[in-house]
C-alpha cells in the first residue's frame, strides 16, 4: 500500500510544478517506476486519482513507464538488463554487481494548459 | 494552449532529503540507527527484547516503535528501562523520515549509542522510505514460508543483513531452508544470514557479535 503515500508525494510535486508554470489544469502526467519498487499500476492510478480530487490535476491521465532492472558488473564492466530474481552478471557470472536502473520513482513530465 | 513541462524529479525527494538530515545529525552524535523491517508477527519485538537484554549493559540503547495504532510493543520493552518512543502511523503502512525527525528530539542523543527502529510490519512499503538509518535488517520467520527473498527482492537487496527467526519451529513447518538460502543467494549473495530463534535464544550470539562490529 505504499502506493498511497507515493501518490501523495507525487501530487505535491505535480501541483508545485503546475503552479510555477501558471497552468490552470493538468491533463497528463508521466512517471517512471523501477520494476523493483513493486508499484501496482492500477492501485497507484486509483490512489492518485483520489489524492488529486478537487485539484487542478483532477482527471489527469497518468502514464506509467516501468523500468526493468539493469545492472553494471564490476568485474567485466558489462551493463545488462536482468530479471529481478537473479542478481548476477549474465556475461561473466560475477555477483559483484551494481544496480543502475530499476529502483526509480520519478516524475518525468506534466502536460496541461 | 496545452504545454508540456519536464520535471525529472524523484517523487520521494522530500523523504530522502529529510533522511539525509537525520543521518547527518545521528552521525554527528555517533549514534548507529538500525531499521528493522519484517512482516507482522515475524518477531521484531521479541528480537528487540533479546537484544536489549544482552546489550543494554554494554550500549546505551534507544528504540523507536512504529505501530499502526497501539503501544503494545513498547509496553513489552519498558522493563529494560531504556528510552522508547512510539510513532503511531494511524493506518500508515510504514514510517518515513519526517516522522523519525520529529521524535529524534525526545532522545538524549549525547547519551545514546544505538537507536533501533521497529518499522511497521510490512515487507514492501518500508523498503522505499529511507529513515536516515545506517542500515536495514530484514527479519523473516520460518512460519511465513521460504519464498520471501524471491517475492520481495527490493528489501533483500537493500538490507545489510537478514535474520531468519523461529528456526525452532522448522520441524513443524514446510519451510525449506535450502530453497531459502538459494533464493537469497540469487538476490544478494553477499548478505550475512543469521538463522535464530528469538524465543529460545538459539543463534542470537552471532547477531550480537555482528551488531557489536557495526558499532565500531
Amino acid at each position: 500500500m505504499h502506493e498511497i503515500s507515493i501518490a501523495e508525494n507525487l501530487k505535491e510535486l505535480v501541483l508545485e510544478a503546475a503552479e510555477k508554470a501558471h497552468l490552470s489544469r493538468v491533463s497528463r502526467i508521466t512517471v517512471c517506476f523501477g520494476q523493483m519498487v513493486q508499484i501496482v499500476p492500477d492501485i497507484f492510478r486509483f490512489a492518485f486519482s483520489e489524492c488529486v480530487r478537487d485539484t487542478m490535476a483532477m482527471g489527469a491521465e497518468l502514464d506509467i513507464e516501468i523500468i526493468p532492472v539493469k545492472i553494471k558488473c564490476r568485474n567485466c564492466m558489462e551493463e545488462l538488463t536482468i530479471q529481478s530474481d537473479l542478481f548476477m552478471c549474465g556475461n561473466c557470472e560475477s555477483d559483484d554487481i551494481e544496480i543502475i536502473e530499476g529502483k526509480e520513482l520519478f516524475v518525468k513530465s506534466i502536460e496541461g494548459e | 494552449m496545452s504545454m508540456e513541462i519536464k520535471i525529472m524529479k524523484n517523487i520521494l525527494d522530500r523523504n530522502q532529503n529529510k533522511a539525509d538530515e537525520v543521518r547527518k545529525s545521528l552521525a554527528e552524535k555517533n549514534v548507529l540507527m538500525v531499521n528493522i523491517i519484517s512482516s507482522p508477527g515475524a518477531g521484531k519485538t521479541t528480537l528487540l527484547e533479546q537484544t536489549c537484554r544482552e546489550l543494554s549493559g554494554e550500549y546505551r540503547i534507544g528504540i523507536i516503535e512504529g505501530d499502526i495504532t497501539t503501544d503494545r510493543d513498547a509496553r513489552r520493552l519498558q522493563k529494560y528501562d531504556i528510552p522508547i518512543v512510539v510513532i503511531n502511523t494511524e493506518g500508515g503502512c510504514h514510517l518515513d523520515s519526517h516522522s523519525i525527525s520529529k521524535v529524534l528530539g525526545s532522545f538524549d542523543l549525547d547519551n545514546l549509542d544505538i537507536l533501533f527502529v521497529e518499522n511497521v510490519g510490512n515487507l514492501v512499503c518500508p523498503s522505499q522510505f529511507e529513515l536516515g538509518e545506517n542500515f536495514k535488517l530484514a527479519l523473516v520467520s520460518t512460519a511465513e514460508g521460504d519464498d520471501k527473498p524471491a517475492k520481495y527482492p527490493m528489501l533483500f537487496r537493500e538490507a545489510r543483513a537478514v535474520m531468519l527467526n523461529k528456526i525452532d519451529l522448522l520441524p513443524y513447518t514446510n519451510f525449506n531452508l535450502d530453497a531459502f538460502r538459494s533464493d537469497l543467494a540469487n538476490i544478494n549473495p553477499r548478505i550475512p544470514l543469521f538463522p535464530a530463534s528469538c524465543t529460545t535464544g538459539d543463534g542470537l550470539a552471532e547477531w550480537f557479535r555482528w551488531i557489536r562490529i557495526q558499532t565500531i
